[in-house]
């Protein structure tokens, strides 16, 4: 679907009756007379259009419309390197969490959380995150290019900022005393996202950037001071002292007349990077003081505080003749000091706003609901004209509505974002955990973690290379589905033999034999019409199919019964080794294989005349003649065969009861030719009479040598 | 955003997809089949011819594909009523050829709708003709398309007296339950777009295989709404609900309807409509339900592409539509 | 059965190539310092299959495109080899062409191309090609039951087909022993060996004489020793691989099984799904007694690696979460494996 709407899932319907219409592109010239649909694969639907009939024109267009695209910022090709990732954190959270119920079985305790069942999803979480794609935003100074603001990395990408930020909130349970903090750390690595819809911190600093190799003298731009305070009032420390030490008065040539200006400008810088921060600890060569334990923070939060007001009165700002560099820095110390009117002025976004009333407004906030009141106090303050997806996901989750956290994912990331998540959410809480597993009669007996799953489901089903991973999705639904992944193997094409294999081998793993006959039988009747008989009767075979074999048995005898007599039969051969002797595998085709035994000792003795082979060919035409499965049709040209072995010249080789049976055969035959549907064989007219001479011959000399 | 498969030739009417959406089958004005296929495994946009010929005098109709364990084989319905059988099939070393195999109805006696179900492991066929006449065929041999025999005929009415009168039947909807492997016995529902009330309201037949004869388990229709021709019948792929769902579009709009699984005494099924959509302005031309029986796609006389599916609480609603332009 | 990791794990890169796999091939080394492996694939998004020739580059592996050479089809069997200076890289395709690229021996570029369109050699797609070594000839063998043999000269080839059983047997892979003889695997375990002598059919077959206990499966792939032209190493469908002695038909020796028709615990166990393709591992030492099996190599849809020798327990390489679709052993450089992975990517590994 065009224009990342999102996916086409079942969320509570809030516009209120009126339908999304989408524009159909088929680039015919209209009228169109009619159209047809047919859904293919998973959630793709193929839509043909007809044009009234008409000789000049084209008479329709056939289009294929995938019913969910989930994210645009990704290509379809970046999109499935993520779902075959996902598919092993996935699969090993749901192996741990049947092993984690069966313990919980064991020892009796009420709820999983009591457990650290938590430390299991955190693991799923990063392992997802990292799939998602690094971060551009990486303060970090560098050594080599003192005035590059900014790491160049990967892009970063709303999905990964979205999933982190439930990760903040529903999976580390280590972050819930520091909430505020963690949203700090990500709006510094995702600010840039914003910038799509409006000016941000970070675009700011980005043209700043561009500009500053042409800038002579740093501390005269007031966009200098712009750009630091504006970073300072979102915590990002370290680019703020990088950029306040490269104030002109730290160059060498500068230091001695300009040393009071250079000690304001360090003295604010050594602030900063002294600022109290009530967080376990910060990363690697961040800046700022962490303080684990809330009373140590506000000690020093106090005595930080001092500071600022004690220099903010110094005397020695009087002592500093550059204009400039005195505001931009008392400016600063107003945004450390907590002054709402520097800091509106300093942020752009009302999410940067925010970010800057954890930091130096109200540093002790703690509990999602002073947070979800805060943040729509920063919406009233910096208002917005058109949300931001982003957006739209952090105040959902401080609403603290599962429902409607959902429906977010699901309206701006896709399936793939929502059927993940879920393992987040349900990790958040006990009333999320019922909400996302309780079974509905609304939604035919599952539950909405189920439904989410199917749905991720049918969207892997409809692109050809990523359906073989829909199982392992289909299979953690409990309730549908295995009835969908039935319906998914059955509709695959047999036609070529590896897919075919895979999708063999898949109904192997999940234990669906009724599945896999199946399929082979499709793949047995499609071989066989097609002209690959050998293959045909392979799968059938493997597919326990005894009734089609049966027929295959009638059609070739047909096949066989016109080359009886010749060379060709060599043909059949192959077929025949494949058939093996199983005869129950084999169906109605044993007799072929007792035939070609017989037919080979009969080659034998054309070209040996050893009476050994010759007894081994009588052995075989008795026991030919004696099964019932060989179909009388064949019985004169069998018998028509032997005419050499009953004239045999050294002995007679048939006994007497041997020879009584053939000729009771023989005249079995007799009796059917009177019958109307009786198929005359392609032998000479005197054939029946050659083989009752040459049995009675045989007969008689019999009865004499026993 | 649609990507285009395939261009037809003008005077295509109809058209189908196999059970794996790999091959198509189109149907044209002139009675000439067209089968295409994707080149390659995995393909996904390249189709090519691989079949055209004209196989009949007079406008095909619709085409429907046989189920893949009888061989790749479509059903096509000619605007003249006749139906005929033709299958793919490659003879010692030869190229693929499409050959016919069957032929079934008259121009006094048209077939409407054709469905094949799979059922205790017999390939089944139902025939919708223009007499009112429900016939279902089986074939005998599963090799060999050509061989088919007169299982039962019914009107599609609930009591067994016939209607009075000869009935003109427009168009009628055949859509089985389909149950993977088909091990088990089937049943199927269909309806009448005919000056013939009795026989419109759309009918779920199930085999009985005690009495060996065919009986009406259900009725999709409320009293208010006997008469109302039916345009479509689908029954939706159960993938584990409780109750069977089934989607019957008529003048009145297009109603869903919830078929319950335990028959009360008289060996009927509990049926209840769960909700009643506007559909498409005027008739509808086709159901189709996705795999999961979640989302049933529409196509009608407005001309638009319609999905409707069944919100978190329950609630059917149309979700998206899709207007075609050049 | 265990399988036992190796203590000294190989180096392995996996690079995702966002295009389906088809096969994988290492070009023989133009220079010890330029080496190249050719990838067959398959664009899903834009339909497009093509033949990527990627220069490697060791430490960490790493691949980066070269040349490449847009394919009417998907490829369904590739193969290359070094002939009289020039580098050949044979093609096989789901539509039933085949061909042949001829690669400039100093920058492997691209020169020139010659092919047999399609439904000339098969009616559909061929399983599989082999060339001989030593001389540009090209057994290719399909479903249709065709076997053919196709001679390259200088910019012309001609064919000549060597068997047909019209579909009543099908075949799924070749491989050459020696100028004149060679061996096809198809279904039912199948083997069937040609000798070019004595044409009209093949001069020996192995009959899948299993204990009735096994199911029947396919074989997908051969490969034959130079050293010892009468073995015939064959892998297939339920974890199978056995080796068919021309000297002793009736009975395959198997070295590996899967599923409950292993049954005994003399058999290995190392897959339990289709092999998909097999090499003799020409990097591992191996005790060369003439009367045991040289070490294999297989990969597997259960996406197993592993190398696989005669009485000893198997060495797993690789443990995928995805199919194994098919690798290639460096002849050069026998310890640099180059696989080929379902979800769009290749895996290269180091043997330490």
């Amino acid at each position: 679907m065009a224009g990342g709407e999102g996916a086409l899932v079942p969320v509570p319907s809030e516009n209120g009756g009126s339908v999304a219409v989408y524009p159909l592109h088929h680039g015919l010239n209209p009228p169109i007379a009619r159209l047809a649909i047919s859904w293919s694969r998973g959630n793709s639907l193929r839509v043909s259009v007809f044009r009234p009939p008409s000789e000049d024109q084209v008479g329709g267009k056939v289009v294929e419309v995938k019913l969910s695209n989930g994210d645009q910022e990704i290509t379809d090709a970046q999109w499935r390197r993520i779902e075959y990732g996902s598919v092993s954190p996935f699969a090993m959270l749901q192996s741990r969490r049947s092993s984690f119920s069966s313990l919980l079985k064991v020892s009796k305790s009420p709820s999983p959380y009591h457990l650290d069942w938590w430390e299991y999803v955190i693991e799923y979480s990063k392992d997802i995150s990292s799939l998602l794609g690094g971060r551009k935003l990486s303060p970090n100074p560098i050594i080599e290019e003192p005035k590059a603001i900014f790491k160049k990395g990967e892009e970063p990408t709303c999905l990964k900022a979205a999933w982190e930020l439930m990760e903040i909130f529903y999976a580390d349970k280590q972050s819930q005393a520091w909430l505020p903090e963690r949203l700090v750390d990500w709006l510094a690595d995702y600010d840039s996202l914003f910038s799509s819809t409006q000016r941000t911190i970070h675009s700011k600093l980005v043209d700043f950037q561009k500009d500053l190799v042409n800038i002579q003298v740093i501390e005269d731009d007031p966009r200098y001071w712009e750009v630091l305070s504006s970073a300072l009032a979102v915590g990002w420390l370290d680019i703020v002292v990088k950029v306040l030490r490269l104030h002109g008065s730290y160059q060498l040539d500068q230091l001695s007349n300009r040393e009071i200006e250079n000690g304001l400008v360090e003295a604010v810088a050594v602030l900063i990077s002294k600022m109290p921060r009530l967080r376990p600890e910060s990363a690697v060569g961040k800046l700022g003081e962490c303080f684990k334990s809330k009373p140590e923070f506000s000690k020093a939060w106090e005595k930080w505080r001092a500071q600022i007001t004690k220099l903010d009165c110094s005397a020695f700002w009087i002592q500093c003749d550059n204009h400039q560099t005195r505001e931009g820095l008392k400016g600063m110390l107003q945004i450390m000091l907590g002054n709402i009117d520097s800091i509106h002025m300093a942020t752009c976004h009302w999410i940067e706003l925010y970010v800057s009333h954890f930091l130096y407004i109200r540093p002790f906030t703690m509990g999602i609901e002073s947070m979800y009141n805060l943040v729509l106090k920063c919406i009233q303050m910096k208002p917005v004209s058109n949300t931001h997806r982003l957006t739209g996901l952090l105040i959902a989750i401080l609403e603290e509505n599962t429902e409607v956290v959902l429906a977010e994912c699901s309206k701006e990331y896709g399936p793939w974002m929502v059927a993940h998540a879920v393992e987040l959410l349900s990790a958040g809480s006990e009333q999320a955990e019922i909400l996302l597993y309780d079974e509905r009669d609304n939604l035919g007996g599952i539950s909405i973690g189920e439904l989410y799953r199917l749905i991720y489901a049918q969207v892997l089903s409809s692109h050809s290379l990523t359906w073989q991973i829909a199982p392992i999705y289909l299979t953690s639904c409990m309730k549908q589905g295995m009835g969908l992944l039935e319906i998914l193997l059955y509709r695959q094409s047999v036609r070529h033999n590896e897919s075919l294999l895979k999708n063999i081998e898949l109904c192997r793993l999940y234990g669906l034999n009724h599945i896999s006959s199946n399929i082979m039988k499709v793949a047995g009747v499609y071989d066989w019409k097609h002209g690959r008989k050998g293959s045909g009767v392979y799968w059938l075979q493997q597919a326990d199919d005894a009734n089609r074999l049966h027929r295959i048995a009638q059609q070739l005898f047909d096949s066989v019964g016109k080359s009886i007599s010749d060379e060709s039969f060599k043909q059949w051969e192959g077929v025949i080794e494949l058939l093996g002797s199983d005869s129950k595998s084999a169906g109605g085709l044993e007799f072929l294989h007792k035939y070609r035994d017989f037919k080979r000792f009969l080659q034998q003795v054309t070209s040996g005349k050893s009476t050994e082979a010759a007894r081994q060919a009588v052995d075989s035409l008795i026991l030919l003649m004696k099964n019932p499965s060989t179909p009388q049709r064949f019985w004169l040209p069998l018998l028509y065969d032997s005419l050499k072995l009953f004239n045999w010249q050294d002995c007679p080789l048939l006994n007497v009861s041997e020879t009584n049976l053939l000729l009771n055969k023989l005249q079995e035959l007799s009796l059917a030719r009177l019958r109307p549907d009786f198929k005359e064989s392609s032998l000479p007219p005197e054939a029946l009479g050659c083989v009752r001479l040459a049995l009675a011959t045989n007969l008689g000399r019999a009865i004499l040598d026993e | 955003m649609a990507k285009p498969l395939l261009t037809l030739d003008g005077g295509t009417t109809c058209s189908s997809w196999n059970y794996c959406g790999e091959r198509l089958a189109a149907g044209s004005v002139d009675g000439t089949l067209s089968i295409f296929d994707f080149r390659d495994p995995a393909s996904s946009s390249y189709l090519r011819s691989t079949f055209k010929s004209k196989i009949h005098e007079g406008n095909i109709v619709k085409v429907v594909w046989l189920p893949p364990e009888y061989g790749d084989a479509v059903a096509c319905i000619f605007a003249d009523g006749i139906m005929s059988l033709w299958e793919e099939v490659a003879k010692d070393s030869q190229p693929f050829q499409w050959n016919m195999c069957k032929s079934f109805g008259s121009s006094s006696m048209k077939v409407l709708d054709v469905q094949f179900g799979i059922s205790l492991t017999i390939l089944k066929m139902v025939t919708a003709y223009s007499d009112g006449y429900v016939r279902v065929y089986e074939l005998l041999d599963p090799l060999e398309l050509k061989s088919w025999q007169l299982q039962a005929e019914f009107q599609n009415v609930i009591d067994s007296v016939s209607t009075s009168g000869k009935a003109s039947c427009l168009s009628a909807s055949v859509s089985w339950n389909m149950q993977k492997g088909g091990s088990q016995e089937s049943s199927f529902i269909v309806g009448y777009n005919s000056n013939t009330s009795e026989l419109n309201s759309s009918k779920v037949w199930e085999f009985d295989q005690a009495h060996q004869r065919w009986l009406p388990v259900a009725e999709m229709v409320l009293p208010e709404d006997k008469g109302d021709q039916v345009y479509a019948v689908a029954w939706a792929p159960n993938i584990g609900r409780p109750n069977e769902t089934i989607a019957v579009a008529t003048s009145k709009g297009l109603a869903i309807w919830n078929l319950g699984l335990n028959p009360d005494h008289d060996g009927r099924l509990p049926v209840e409509r769960i909700a009643l959509l506007p559909g498409h302005e005027g008739e509808v031309w086709q159901m189709e339900w996705d795999t999961s029986g979640m989302t049933l796609a529409t196509v009608g006389h407005d001309g638009m592409v319609r999905l409707w599916q069944s919100n978190l609480n329950g609630a059917w609603h149309q979700q998206a539509a899709f207007k075609p332009t050049s | 059965m265990a399988v036992t990791a190796l203590s000294d794990g190989p180096e392995i890169q996996r690079l995702p190539q966002y295009k389906y796999v088809d096969a994988v091939r290492w070009l023989p080394p133009l220079s010890p310092f330029d080496r190249f492996a050719v990838l067959a694939s398959f664009d899903s998004d834009s339909d497009a299959s093509s033949i990527e020739i990627h220069s490697y580059k060791p430490n960490p592996a790493s691949l980066e495109p070269h040349s490449s050479w847009v394919s009417p089809s998907r490829v369904s069997s590739l193969k290359t080899l070094q002939f009289l200076q020039k580098t050949v890289i044979a093609a096989s395709t789901y539509a039933g062409s085949l061909h042949f690229l001829f690669s400039n021996s100093t920058d492997a570029s691209l020169e020139s191309e010659v092919s047999v369109p399609e439904n000339e050699l098969h009616r559909g797609s061929i399983s599989s090609i082999d060339l001989m070594d030593g001389g540009v000839e090209c057994v290719s063998v399909a479903g249709d039951g065709r076997v053919n043999l196709v001679t390259v000269g200088n910019s012309n080839l001609s064919y000549r087909r060597v068997f047909d059983s019209s579909g009543l047997v099908s075949y799924t892979t070749a491989k050459w022993a020696s100028p004149v003889e060679f061996a096809t695997g198809g279904y039912g375990f199948s083997l069937h060996w040609w000798d070019q002598r004595k044409p009209g059919g093949p001069v020996s077959q192995f009959k899948g004489n299993w204990d009735q206990k096994m199911t029947a499966g396919i074989v997908h792939s051969i490969d034959i020793h130079p050293s010892r032209k009468h073995t015939c190493l064959a892998g297939g469908s339920l974890g199978t691989l056995f080796a068919w002695d021309l000297r002793w038909q009736q009975q395959p020796i198997i070295l590996s099984r899967g599923g409950t028709a292993a049954g005994n615990n003399e058999v290995p166990l190392v897959s339990e799904s289709e092999v998909w393709e097999v090499q003799y591992d020409r990097s591992t030492k191996s005790n060369m007694s003439s009367t045991r099996l040289l070490p294999a190599m297989i990969c597997s849809e259960d996406g197993i690696l592993a190398i696989i020798e005669q009485g000893e327990e198997p060495q797993e390489l690789l443990a995928e979460p995805c199919s194994i679709n098919c690798f290639d052993i460096d002849r050069h450089n026998p310890s640099d494996v180059i696989c080929g992975l379902e979800w769009e990517a290749v895996a290269i590994l180091t043997k330490q």
